[in-house]
């Protein structure tokens, strides 16, 4: 469960997000829209840890994120993150992408991660040698590689054609069912219904 | 991660050559500085070493070069307590054919058995021993003219000292006339059982104008040797500096480039600290391989340097294992700080700059 109690963020002084409160539930599957520069990544930034809000809490499973001592490692356990660009590290292949997320993790475990995303045959190839989808789907294998409870996803198919994005809102909608906490700021409002709850960010308020 | 960085260190492979360059200059150079500088300072000594417990000079002067004492100073330490032998030996140089400048040495009779024959003999009046690497070098091989005086070439020794192989050596009365001084130095060799301390102490009291010191403590004081230690360790420190700079700022485009990469681990909540070890491990890597070129092309110089007629056999450096390990260190800090800076800007990317898309 993610609750955002009262959240403000200046940057500088423009106001950025005015008094948000917001909660989502386990497996909550959660899209963020409005317009270009409302305040969506802020927002996203925040209930992600990445960002410091100016005022406000979020609480995350009864723990306060100012109270969290170890950042990354909770970061590690708990939260996985697409982005509109893959960020896939050019001079590794897929399973070293995906083993910069997680060491420990078997081969097999890889294995049973990218046939449910079905890019198993990719496994050895280098990013430069996929296409933009599959790359995207290698990110969110690469999301989903420490089990998160949630993931955030800001844009995450900004770069990709409709049938490709719907494919990753699918993929969302499955993970979801299995748990997974999905929140996706967009700008597509098509794919965005395809959640269970629609927030709408104007001037900075839900 | 060792593997990991390998791919990082090929996938900027033109920066990582350039680190590799940069650092084997710059560890080349201390290389051949503090070799070739120990090398000089270690010929002379054990030259001087070779026989003699104390070294007289005259009082007061900062150089042997420019030392004058009177060699008859050596009948009246003969007489002493204690001394087995005593020999003198002037220090001068000349130009000798093409070559600018050859050092001579003359000597008392007593000293000639030091130079070991291969060829003839031991020189008589007007004439001159060689060492063998000016002897190869020379056109006439009969005779040799020094400040305008020719000598008879009596015949030719060798020595493992660059200094004395590649000098010429005629008698000290000689010598003594072309270089205007009755002697540089005298060498005191004492009984195996004698109190050097109070040797010295007589020697000293037979003259003001003297001053005498035993060998090791010579070789310690000598003022060349310090001003030969100070400039290797100058150059030494400047090469390092540049090594250092080498790294730092073609490290720090690197990472530059590479920011998105840092922005992803750390939104993958990868430790600052596990990021600055990996680049710190990737610096260390080029660190040890520029050693290792480093020492071969050092080992490659020396020996260059070692057989070049040029030279003289003057110039001559070793690379002890002391001095390859040092360096060996030297290179892994150069390595190790030279990542520090980038390294830190690396752990400070800040993933929220990938949520606004920046392609970082
Ligand atoms: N690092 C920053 N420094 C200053 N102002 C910022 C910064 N990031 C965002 N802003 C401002 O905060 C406001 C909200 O930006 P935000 O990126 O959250 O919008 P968004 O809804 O994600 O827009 P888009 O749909 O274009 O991605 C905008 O007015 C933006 O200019
Ligand atoms: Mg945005």
């Amino acid at each position: 469960m993610i609750k955002a109690v009262d959240i403000t963020h200046k940057y500088n002084n423009d106001l950025a997000l005015n008094r948000v409160n917001l909660e989502i539930k386990k497996g909550e599957f959660v899209s963020i829209i409005g317009e270009s520069g409302s305040g969506k990544s802020t927002l996203l930034s925040i209930l992600s840890t990445l960002l410091k809000p100016s005022e406000g809490d979020v609480i995350f499973n009864d723990t306060n994120y100012k109270e969290i001592e170890n950042i990354d490692t909770f970061r590690q356990t708990n939260i996985g993150f697409i982005f509109q660009f893959h960020y896939l590290i050019n001079y590794l292949n897929v399973k070293d992408n995906l083993k910069i997320a997680n060491e420990k993790v078997s081969e097999e475990e890889i294995n049973t991660l990218l046939e449910k995303l079905d890019i198993q045959e990719l496994v050895n190839k280098y990013p430069s040698e996929i296409s933009g989808g599959q790359r995207q789907r290698v990110a969110i294998a690469r999301a989903m590689m420490n089990k998160p409870t949630v993931i955030f996803a800001d844009e995450p198919t900004g770069n990709l054609d409709s049938k490709n994005s719907l494919k990753v809102f699918e993929l969302f909608k499955k993970l979801s069912n299995e748990g997974t906490i999905i929140i996706v700021a967009t700008h597509d409002l098509k794919l965005a219904a395809l959640a269970d709850t629609i927030y709408e960010v104007k001037d900075g308020q839900l | 991660m060792l593997s990991n960085a390998i791919k990082a260190l090929k996938a900027n492979a033109l920066k990582t050559t350039l680190i590799y360059f940069s650092l084997i200059f710059s560890i080349v150079s201390i290389f051949l500085i503090s070799a070739i500088s120990s090398g000089i300072i270690s010929m002379y000594s054990s030259m001087l070493k070779s026989d003699g417990d104390i070294i007289i000079t005259q009082a007061k002067i900062s150089d042997t070069f420019f030392s004058n004492v009177d060699i008859n100073l050596i009948n009246k330490i003969d007489r002493l307590n204690g001394v087995k032998e005593s020999s003198a030996m002037i220090v001068g140089a000349s130009p000798v054919e093409k070559l600018p400048i050859v050092a001579v040495y003359g000597v008392t009779k007593n000293r000639l058995k030091n130079y070991k024959l291969i060829k003839n003999n031991y020189p008589k009046q007007n004439e001159a021993l060689v060492g063998e690497a000016i002897y190869t070098n020379l056109k006439n091989k009969n005779s040799i003219s020094i400040a305008n005086k020719d000598f008879k070439i009596s015949g030719v020794f060798t020595s493992d000292v660059g200094f004395e192989n590649g000098s010429v050596v005629i008698n000290i009365d000689e010598a003594g006339k072309i270089f205007n001084k009755s002697a540089s130095m005298i060498m005191v060799n004492s009984d195996l059982n004698a109190n050097i301390e109070l040797l010295i102490k007589n020697i000293k009291s037979l003259d003001t104008n003297i001053d005498a010191k035993s060998t090791d403590n010579f070789v310690d004081n000598y003022n060349q040797f310090k001003i030969i230690k100070t400039s290797s360790n100058v150059i030494s420190l400047i090469a390092f500096a540049m090594g250092l700079l080498g790294i730092v700022s073609i490290m720090s485009i690197t990472i530059n480039q590479r920011k998105s990469e840092f922005g992803i681990k750390r939104a993958l909540g990868i430790s600052m600290k596990k990021i600055i070890y990996s680049i710190m491990f990737e610096s260390l890597i080029l660190g040890c391989l520029s050693f290792v070129s480093a020492f071969l092309l050092s080992e490659f110089a020396l020996y260059l340097i070692k057989h070049s007629s040029h030279l003289q056999g003057y110039v001559n450096g070793e690379i002890t294992f002391s001095l390859a390990l040092s360096i060996f260190l030297t290179s892994i800090s150069m390595a190790v700080i030279g990542a520090i800076i980038p390294a830190f800007n690396a752990a400070q990317t800040d993933p929220v700059s990938l949520i606004q898309g920046n392609r970082i």
